[in-house]
């Protein structure tokens, strides 16, 4: 094996012209990979941040409460009792925060806007705040200067509105600016109340064009709630891949306490309004929920740009499987008399295919290294600029407005497997067209 | 022998000689020129057929609406929820007559975009509307029966409310208890009481036997408490609809009829009428068979179909609920004949009707229709009824109109785009009331006309209400967190029908973009100037279907891109390989190059020798691929490729994308091929033009 290696290293070396532009051509179908996988973790990871600080906790525990049968209120009542059975039932719980929920309309002197209204409690906020950053005001009044106004510590406070600087845009208004929230409810009343602008946050992604955010107090009060209802809990883990079974884990425990609970519906809780409002129960019924399924109808994004890169790999690798094919064939044929004497003193016919593909694995192992490694640092400097994207409907795929890039380890291993497997794998034709030479033939055809 | 036609015969000979290394380049440049005519038909495909969608359904050849707004024109719905700012075109009479002055352009169509809410009516509000109509018409005795109702569902609320308790804060709570008792005393309903005849009560009797205030107060308090109906969010196009129809060609009526001229009506977009009007359980019962049919769903092989299955199950209250004694008798005696096995009651009966599975969901859809649909209202709002449209104002008013209900249309291609594209359509007239805000003009016409005819000054701040007057009324305005209830019983008064407009109002007044349609369509880019200028003229811009689609427009420009950059890389690659490939091949031949060199050919013999090869495996295995391409896209213009998810359907221009491929396709792919292929022979040719005959001599030895 030893030896193997030891000629295979020195043939490589010997053909060295041909061993590099071989190898860089892996190399760079490698590092290609690479930043197309490192984009898609991009794109994921903005959607779980977004996803988990705008719309979710990693498990999401709300319910709907029925008055009578055709309700749909989505609202979970005795709030304390709830909030306790979790904070003793939670493996890994990091913290939990209830979210008050609404839908209504934010309107400015200028313009109004659609959106859904999260009533939050600042104290128990611990990470929401943290993943913001308030806007300069350029970014949303024209002429506006580079200072970042505002203050989030505000929120603390009723009477204050948190927005995103599309919504600031769109309003055309600024931090100390006053706008009108207006709900409806189904019986037709409309309830309105007047919040104060505390801070303008810049957008996280796509999900901040439809999230505001204000004191739960005011939102019960504009919904006539009392203090012991809640929209949701969010739920935040150490490990968010364990929201899964902590999801799971909850259904058993509350089953067990007695409470109703809804069947498992991977779609967020907007979605189910129509659903509930036809079934024939009354009172409560709790429904657990990931972070995913709060945000299932943007994961096809996920789904097609994933499908992009490995179709486009696929091509790719096809190419240079043809390459490594014809590259190995001709190195074969040269090396007709060589191989030849190497079976007349004595070598197998496995030892000469295994030279070969040990050739053809070592460059591959090689290029695909240096390939993932120059992709590796190409998705970190793209990531470090913060290129704008420009287009909407390219905002809208990558889920965000800057291109962001995430290398994972893994990643980088699976781009290095593959393609160092893939070589060997076209290595075999010549590699068995080698081992098939006969000796006498082969020295004679060297003459 | 010509050198040009000896370089021909050696290079072909030297293309048969060395195959391995041919057929690696050659499948390298077939695939190439295969993905690039692929996929530059396919887009191209893409585009057409969307552009024939949205310039036959919405757009027109062109848009024109004022220049420079906040936000962009999207005919279609952007992302946003808010509703965008297009601004407005002024005086839209003088800037259909501009247009239409232009040689070519044959159609003007004014039109505007807004949102509406419509509360499905609850059943109180029916009952509280024929009281009033009773009373109004005098007739006591169905005011009497009409209370009868009412209370019934006043003792329903009371028990309903009662487990409110757990949600409301304690005012509100305690504010809903005392309504309901006011309501549950006996005494309340003496005011729908026939007075005897003749006796004329004492006046506190009088004010005791107040049947309007009575009403009133059901309206006002206890109806809101019934919120049974469905909040719905609906797009609505203002538009001409007799104009609309006659230029659009992908207009078609569904059901009743176009808007009539000079009368305030709606139309229903089909989708959303069955989607979101329909009976939730026969709209779930249609979708459930048409996965069956068409998509090959199994409800035994797909958990979250036996999921769907059992909640359409479970909603049976929506088909008990609306029955009458009589027809739950006919009902349950039909039920009970086609599922003898089942025991219970109707609602046993109905649930266990609505529990199918693949065997029987076919059959079951076809007996709900024939036997269970008869008996239901089907639609909360029937097409020859009435609707009311809430529209928030740009100043946050919020507004309400009631228009009849003609009919239900589509746009031919978007029948399974789903709801996202479904836009319903109004007149223009009840479009303005809606969107509640009056160009300037229309605002000096409107003051002019009340000079002449001396209508008194209103004062500013009753303005708007006075001027958009209609059926509408300011319901809210912005304060300090209040409760405002929502009287709609002074909309209802009038009777809908009735009312009407002047037909050429639709042009007078607020439009907020308008379509044109060309008599010749394919001269769109060369009029595009002239309408530019005009446009500019009146402080308008000028838009083309794929601007003015939004988001829409720019996936085509995305998916471009896309193709592009793959395309790019997979080039650049290619190009690795194929230069790889061919300089292990020159190597090879460095003694017959040497050889050939030594006869006295010249470098750039050598030179044009190698670039020769190239171009025919170019020309002969691009030219296969873009064969192979072209015949793929050909059958597939046949059979068509049906779109995979309802978000396509938009792309392909409708179910199927029958896709073509073009010259400029075909040219495009091999010119592109070509290139490619010979600019990665370039760096093997040179080196094997740099080949001295004496060297390559020896070499041989």
């Amino acid at each position: 094996m030893i030896l193997l290696f030891r000629i295979a290293s020195a043939n490589l070396v010997a053909a060295r012209g041909r061993s590099a532009l071989l190898g860089s051509a892996i190399a760079l179908v490698t590092a290609m990979l690479v930043l197309l996988l490192s984009l898609a973790g991009g794109i994921e990871d903005n959607l779980v941040r977004s996803a988990t600080t705008l719309s979710a906790g990693h498990v999401s525990v709300a319910g709907f409460y029925k008055a009578k049968p055709s309700d749909a209120t989505p609202l979970v009542t005795e709030a304390a009792a709830v909030e306790a059975i979790l904070r003793e039932n939670t493996p890994g719980l990091d913290y939990i925060v209830r979210r008050q929920r609404g839908w209504g309309k934010v309107i400015s002197p200028e313009a109004s806007l659609q959106a859904g209204l999260s009533g939050l409690d600042y104290a128990a906020e611990t990470r929401m705040f943290g993943q913001l950053e308030l806007a300069a005001e350029s970014e949303y009044v024209k002429d506006g200067g580079a200072s970042a106004p505002g203050d989030f510590t505000k929120m603390q406070d009723q009477g204050n509105i948190l927005l995103f600087v599309n919504q600031a845009k769109r309003l055309g208004v600024k931090v100390g600016d006053t706008v009108t929230v207006q709900t409806e409810t189904q019986g037709g009343q409309t309830n309105t109340i007047d919040l104060q602008v505390c801070a303008v946050a810049r957008d996280v992604g796509l999900l901040s064009s439809f999230a505001v955010f204000t004191d739960a107090r005011d939102l019960r009060e504009l919904y006539r709630l009392n203090d012991d209802t809640t929209g949701a809990f969010w739920v935040y883990l150490d490990d968010i891949d364990d929201a899964e079974d902590v999801m799971n884990h909850y259904r058993t425990v509350f089953e067990a306490k007695g409470y109703r609970i809804m069947d498992h519906v991977p779609a967020p809780f907007f979605f189910k309004f129509d659903g509930v409002s036809g079934e024939d129960w009354t009172g409560q019924k709790l429904d657990f929920t990931i972070w995913s399924d709060e945000v299932s109808f943007l994961l096809w994004v996920l789904t097609a740009f994933d499908t992009l890169t490995w179709s486009l790999s696929l091509i790719l690798l096809a190419i240079i499987a043809m390459g490594i094919m014809n590259a190995l064939y001709n190195a074969v044929r040269e090396r007709t008399k060589e191989i030849g004497t190497l079976r007349a003193i004595g070598m197998g016919r496995f030892q000469v295919l295994g030279l070969i593909l040990m050739e053809a694995l070592l460059l591959g192992l090689m290029a695909t290294s240096v390939g993932a490694g120059v992709g590796a640092v190409t998705a970190l400097g793209l990531d470090a600029l913060h290129l704008d994207v420009g287009v909407d409907a390219m905002q809208v795929i990558l889920l965000a407005d800057t291109f962001h890039f995430v290398v994972r380890p893994l990643s980088l291993v699976t781009a290095v497997f593959l393609l160092t497997l893939l070589t060997g794998v076209a290595a075999l034709w010549p590699a068995l067209r080698a081992a098939s030479l006969r000796p006498v033939v082969a020295m004679q055809a060297a003459e | 022998m010509s050198a040009l036609g000896l370089i021909l015969t050696l290079a072909w000979r030297s293309v048969l000689s060395h195959r391995v290394k041919s057929l690696v380049i050659g499948s390298l440049l077939f695939a190439g020129t295969f993905v690039v005519v692929l996929g530059n038909a396919l887009l191209d495909s893409v585009e057409e057929a969307m552009q024939a969608l949205i310039v036959d359904s919405l757009a027109g050849q062109f848009q024109v609406k004022e220049a420079d707004t906040k936000d962009q024109l999207s005919l279609f719905g952007g992302f946003g929820l808010g509703s965008a700012d297009i601004g407005d075109i002024p005086a839209y009479e003088d800037v259909e007559k501009a247009f239409l002055a232009v040689d070519g352009v044959e159609h003007v169509v004014p039109m505007g975009v807004t949102n509406a809410t419509v509360f499905g009516r609850n059943e109180i509000d029916q009952v509280l509307v024929d009281m009033r109509d009773a009373l109004r018409e005098g007739r006591p005795d169905d005011a009497r029966l009409g209370a009868e109702r009412a209370r019934r569902i006043v003792e329903a609320l009371a028990s309903e409310t009662a487990t409110s308790e757990a949600l409301a804060d304690a005012a509100t709570f305690a504010k809903t208890q005392e309504a309901i008792r006011i309501a549950s005393e006996p005494t309340f309903w003496q005011a729908f009481e026939p007075t005897t005849s003749g006796s004329t009560g004492a006046p506190d009797q009088d004010q005791a036997r107040d049947p309007l205030g009575a009403l009133d107060f059901l309206d006002a308090r206890i109806a809101p408490l019934a919120s049974d109906g469905r909040l719905l969010y609906l797009r609505v196009i203002g538009t001409d609809p007799q104009q609309f129809v006659k230029v659009f060609p992908r207009f078609r009526l569904i059901q009743g009829q176009v808007i009539p001229p000079g009368k305030p009506g709606f139309l229903f977009n089909e989708s959303t009428y069955q989607e979101l009007v329909k009976n939730r359980v026969a709209t779930e019962l249609d979708r459930l068979r048409k996965g069956y049919e068409r998509d090959g769903d199994r409800i035994a092989d797909d958990p979250l179909l036996q999921q769907r299955v059992k909640r359409m199950a479970q909603q049976y209250r929506r088909v008990t609920f609306q029955l009458d004694p009589q027809e739950a008798v006919t009902l349950e005696a039909a039920l009970r004949a086609e599922l003898p096995a089942v025991e219970g009651d109707l609602d046993a009966l109905v649930q266990a009707f609505l529990t199918v599975d693949d065997s029987n969901l076919v059959a079951r859809h076809d007996w709900f229709y024939a036997h269970v649909a008869p008996l239901l209202p089907m639609y909360d709002t029937p097409v020859g009824g009435t609707i009311t449209l809430r529209g928030f104002t740009q100043s946050g008013y919020v507004r309400a109109v009631e228009v009849p209900v003609y009919g239900t249309y589509l746009f031919d291609g978007l029948q399974d785009a789903g709801l996202e594209q479904g836009s319903n359509m109004v007149d223009l007239v009840t479009f303005r009331e809606l969107y509640g805000k009056m160009s300037e003009r229309a605002k000096d016409e409107l003051a002019g006309i009340k000079a002449k005819v001396g209508v008194k000054e209103v004062s500013r701040a009753d303005a708007e209400a006075a001027l958009f007057g209609g059926g509408g009324e300011v319901e809210a305005a912005i304060a300090e967190p209040q409760v405002v209830n929502v009287n709609l019983d002074a909309v209802r008064a009038q009777d809908p029908f009735e009312r009407s407009f002047p037909p050429e109002d639709l042009r007078r007044g607020l439009v907020l973009d308008a379509a044109i349609r060309l008599t010749d369509p394919s001269q769109a880019a060369a009029l595009r100037p002239e309408l530019e200028r005009v446009a500019a003229t009146l402080g308008l811009e000028v838009l083309d279907w794929k601007e003015a689609s939004g988001l829409l427009g720019q996936i085509v420009t995305v998916l471009r891109l896309v193709l592009l950059i793959a395309v790019a890389i997979i080039f650049l690659v290619a190009l690795i390989i194929v230069n790889n490939a061919m300089v292990m091949a020159t190597i090879d031949r460095v003694p017959e190059i040497g050889t050939l060199r030594a006869i006295g050919a010249r470098r750039s013999t050598v030179l044009g020798l190698f670039l020769t090869e190239t171009a025919i495996l170019a020309l002969v295995f691009g030219g296969l691929g873009a064969g192979t391409a072209a015949g793929l896209v050909t059958w597939l213009g046949q059979v068509g490729i049906p779109a995979p998810a309802k978000q396509l359907v938009v792309l392909f221009g409708g179910n199927h994308l029958y896709p073509a491929v073009g010259v400029d396709d075909l040219v495009f792919g091999l010119v592109a091929v070509t290139v490619v292929a010979l600019g990665s022979t370039l760096y093997p040719a040179t080196m094997a033009a740099r080949v001295p005959p004496v060297v390559a001599m020896r070499g041989s030895n």
